[in-house]
């Protein structure tokens, strides 16, 4: 199955869930509102 | 979109890359004015991130740039990465409740402004594949729709240009002006939100107009859209059909037998993964798994915000100035005219669907 750019979002989301879980997301913390 | 010869291939990894550069640079501007204690005030985020990208948009193409950063214009991809993210703010429980009346709201959208952009299609007299192509996008979430219904009417590409610069064009001034009249008008949160939802044509400016009026507007409003969004493929099956059994045939031509595959391909997939991701947070707020506490939400929320302002970003270069020039007097009516009822009937079912009339209000 190819994986289309749709389910590129879903995979990529996720990808950043699991960055938050396990800390990885410094370049994040500079952006705030 | 493309007017210029196709790029060569090490060119556009040039261009995604230097693009790229550029919308951060853009969104990182966007959130030093946003939190900036003198100026954070006079205008929300969205609103900033539409207009930096709006005039690097007009310093791109004044300089004849603009064509080489596109790779890197990916509005709908930053958006919907945003979008799976916000699914771990709200609650599986609020996408019962809202996304049932959203698919209410939305049977009633689609069938009245679809039927009304088809028939008055007909009196501008527009093109058939035209007709099909500009009522799905102005009646459910315009570019990816009107690629779905292009699709399934075997369009050609100038209706799918036309009608995605008509779809951009007007998105901007939509979530700009909508926030404002929903405040003036003294909305309730939930209407307001279904207000959008129903209305805009495109899901980013949809999220961008209720980022504007207020975090709970935008949450019902992206689930109103997403609503709108999931219906996508039975529409463009219900097309293909509607072509290939009476408009080829009237014209003398064997239409092919479409599948009922489409439903599933044309499915919006990111929607999945906001039910996904909200279905995961409410489990781990029952159970209280620590490892999806409160920090770490905080922490997602950031990124949904880095995503969404990428993404409004590049609402702002997405627009294309020589399209503008090209587009027909009548289509563009068309357009004006459908959006307007689209706008004034979306206001009165989110009423009805949000307002406690036809189902309790909360």
């Amino acid at each position: 199955m190819k994986i289309t750019e749709d389910w590129w979002t879903v995979i990529v989301g996720f990808a950043l869930i699991v960055l938050a879980v396990i800390g990885l997301n410094v370049p994040w913390k500079i952006f705030s509102y | 979109m493309a007017s210029q010869p196709a790029s060569q291939p090490g060119s556009k990894t040039a261009g995604l890359i230097v693009g790229l550069i550029l919308i951060i640079v853009l969104s990182l501007l966007t959130n030093y004015l946003s939190n900036h204690p003198s100026v954070h005030k006079a205008l929300e985020f969205p609103l900033w991130a539409a207009a930096f990208g709006l005039l690097a948009n007009v310093i791109l193409t004044a300089t004849g740039t603009r064509q080489f950063i596109m790779p890197a214009v990916k509005t709908e991809f930053f958006l919907k990465i945003g979008l799976v993210l916000l699914g771990c703010s709200v609650n599986i429980t609020q996408i019962g409740v809202v996304g049932a009346k959203g698919i209410v709201q939305a049977l009633i959208m689609v069938t009245c402004v679809f039927l009304f952009t088809w028939w008055l299609g007909g009196v501008f007299k527009l093109d058939d594949k035209m007709r099909a192509v500009m009522a799905t996008a102005i009646s459910i979430c315009g570019v990816s729709a009107a690629i779905a219904a292009a699709g399934s009417v075997l369009a050609g590409k100038e209706e799918l240009t036309y009608v995605t610069a008509l779809v951009i064009f007007t998105a901007l001034p939509l979530m700009v002006i909508m926030p404002y009249l929903a405040k003036a008008m003294a909305l309730p949160v939930q209407v307001a939100g279904g207000w959008f939802g129903g209305n805009i044509d495109t899901t980013a400016a949809v999220v961008g107009a209720g980022t504007i009026h207020s975090e709970a507007a935008m949450k019902v409003a992206s689930i109103v859209k997403m609503s709108q969004n999931a219906l996508i493929g039975v529409v463009a099956f219900i097309l293909a059909i509607y072509f290939a059994t009476v408009v080829e045939k009237k014209n003398g031509r064997a239409g092919e037998r479409p599948s009922a595959r489409v439903i599933w391909d044309r499915f919006p997939k990111f929607v999945i993964g906001f039910v996904l991701a909200s279905a995961l947070v409410s489990l781990a707020s029952s159970y209280g798994w620590t490892w999806l506490g409160k920090s770490v939400l905080a922490s997602i929320n950031n990124m949904r915000q880095w995503l969404f302002t990428l993404a409004f970003v590049c609402i702002g270069l997405e627009i294309s100035f020589a399209e503008f020039k090209r587009l027909g007097f009548a289509p563009t009516v068309v357009y004006i005219i459908a959006t307007i009822f689209n706008t004034l009937l979306a206001l009165g079912v989110a009423y009805l669907v949000f307002g406690g009339i036809l189902f309790p209000a909360g």
